[in-house]
């Protein structure tokens, strides 16, 4: 079966299907003006998945809505497949595709009319069709819902219905996914999941935006993380976990229900090691070097406390929380 | 994109919102076929009977433009509300292709609503329609619906919420039922009133189905070509891509 996306896109010979270089975009208005994306630089290659976090209005969606074509940028240029977006918008739409936050299929359409029709329009020719919509079908799983209407089916299925319309043109090159699974339950969405993950072996380049850190985790090669419209750091997962200057966290819950030794004993580590998250009744204690015997002796002591405690290696939810804000995040 | 594939794809994407359409078929063929008819019979019991071809034209007319301008910004609304709206964005296509196909797909049912009319017209009023009034009356009937469609896209690309799209059609449909005159003569206004309905597009086209039953030519001519005229400009507005990409 010949991969989908592999026929006749150029792809530039560095192998990256998306280049971006200086995008800002800014809002002029009464309350004066407003700075969507700072001069933001990143590269999607083929065959890689991206992941782009940050807050509520940090500028992810602005930014995936320019690469789109959706929005002009103020500065900056984007390249699709070597071809430049501004510029040549509909030519380089035709080596992308989009699927925007919150977007619904047609309710009044089945499953393998949205393939039909949008891969037509993604330049699909007549006497492909049929063979390209039963191997779309076929590989999202949805041939057994081919004949349903939309609104018959769950939202993981609707979502799969995007990804596979995402999938049907045969220049695709790059995938721009905008929170792919938010809204959805979290059986539907492990099955996204495995459905982008496959996608790596085709040579489509991913960039995604999610507010799931497991998500970025599970999925990306690498993650940037935008705040206040400007990208303040990239790499791979380890990469950016490396950058905290600590390694470990130690977890504490059940902070209003302390017996009085435990709540002393509890005091002393909270001088010691730094508090980088409290909310409700637990906290987080940055510790340097998780693998020092003083540490897992300081974990031992709590638990015969009766405390409720787990010591863990840094995440890259910590990393996040540490770039972004600790107010951003909330304890698992 | 090529705009040799534009033929393809307009054909392609008319056939998708046609499908879509057809599976709810009860608001738009109660819209189509009985709002007209309900008019009709209404406005005879008004209307002396010089006046019945002004008032089937004007019937005709305005459940055209009705449709052109409600059906399409709605959809546009509701696509933006999907989310559709930028994922159409995103493909290689041109605006024109996005509005032209919702357009067409309402076509048949305002053909079918000016067949219908036109048909009660004729038996339960006595009209006379003769062959070459009727394929003049489907010429004049192509170029409204082109010259309004426009009205509909832009109020759907500009409004920037669903909820306002489905205001400012609202509005339109109130002023084009009141304050247009198509189902009685233009000549009838004051001059100040008069200018401002000559800048709609259905006051030209009412002046021109009235010139196609009871001429003469002259005004024919002038209000076929001012017609053209709007379907020109709102197809080349349309394909400029005016707030297909956000500034």
């Amino acid at each position: 079966m010949e991969p989908l996306g592999s026929r006749t896109a150029p792809v530039p010979t560095d192998g990256r299907v998306l280049t971006v270089r200086g995008l800002s975009k800014t809002y002029s208005g009464r309350t004066g003006r407003k700075v969507a994306n700072d001069s933001i630089d990143l590269d999607v290659s083929a065959g890689e998945i991206v992941a782009l976090l940050g807050p509520n209005g940090a500028g992810k969606t602005t930014f995936l809505r320019q690469v789109a074509g959706q929005l002009l940028p103020t500065a900056g240029s984007i390249e699709v497949a070597g071809v430049d977006m501004v510029r040549s918008p509909r030519r380089a739409k035709e080596f992308l595709s989009v699927i925007p936050q919150e977007c619904e299929p047609r309710s009044d359409l089945t499953t393998e009319e949205h393939l039909r029709y949008f891969a037509r329009l993604k330049g699909e020719t007549r006497g492909s069709i049929a063979a390209t919509v039963e191997r779309l079908l076929t590989e999202t799983g949805l041939a057994e819902h081919r004949g349903k209407l939309v609104r018959e089916l769950s939202g993981g299925l609707r979502r799969r219905v995007l990804l596979a319309v995402a999938l049907s043109g045969p220049s695709t090159r790059l995938l721009l996914l905008d929170e792919p699974t938010t809204g959805v339950d979290p059986e539907g969405r492990r099955s996204v999941w495995r459905l982008i993950d496959a996608l790596r072996a085709r040579r489509i380049g991913i960039l995604l935006t999610t507010h799931y850190i497991e998500e970025a985790e599970y999925l990306a090669d690498r993650v940037a993380i935008i705040n206040g419209g400007r990208l303040v750091a990239g790499g791979t997962v380890e990469e950016i976990r490396a950058t905290l200057p600590f390694r470990g966290r130690l977890e504490i819950r059940g902070l209003d229900h302390l017996t009085p030794s435990a709540r002393v004993l509890v005091g002393e580590l909270e001088s010691k090691y730094r508090v980088s998250v409290r909310l409700g009744n637990a906290e987080r204690l940055e510790i340097v070097d998780p693998f020092r015997p003083e540490v897992v002796q300081e974990l031992a002591h709590l638990t015969t406390e009766g405390v409720r405690a787990t010591l863990s290696p840094v995440s890259l939810e910590d990393a996040y929380l540490a770039m972004v804000g600790a107010e951003a995040g909330e304890l698992p | 994109m090529s705009w040799r594939r534009f033929p393809d794809q307009l054909a392609v994407s008319t056939h998708m919102q046609l499908t879509g359409t057809t599976r709810e078929l009860g608001l738009l063929l109660g819209f189509t076929i009985l709002f007209p008819i309900g008019i009709l019979f209404f406005l005879n019991v008004l209307i002396v009977p010089a006046l019945r071809v002004q008032v089937l034209i004007g019937t005709i007319m305005m459940e055209t433009a009705l449709l052109n301008v409600n059906v399409l910004a709605q959809a546009i609304g509701g696509d933006k509300q999907t989310k559709l709206f930028d994922l159409f964005v995103s493909l290689p296509i041109s605006p024109a292709v996005y509005a032209l196909s919702i357009a067409l797909s309402i076509l048949p049912f305002s053909l079918a609503s000016a067949v219908v009319t036109l048909g009660v017209a004729i038996v339960a009023f006595h009209v006379v329609i003769t062959p070459f009034t009727l394929a003049a009356l489907v010429g004049g009937f192509v170029l409204v619906w082109g010259s309004t469609l426009g009205v509909g896209f832009l109020i759907g690309v500009l409004g920037r919420s669903p909820r306002q799209i489905n205001s400012m059609a609202q509005l339109v449909g109130i002023l084009l039922t009141f304050f247009v005159p198509v189902f009685y003569p233009a000549s009838i206004l004051p001059l100040p009133l008069r200018v401002v309905a000559y800048g709609w597009p259905l006051t030209w086209g009412a002046q021109f189905l009235v010139a196609v039953v009871n001429g003469p030519a002259s005004t024919l001519a002038i209000s076929g070509a001012v017609l053209v005229g709007f379907v020109v400009a709102w197809f080349a507005l349309i394909g400029s891509g005016i707030r297909w990409r956000e500034r």
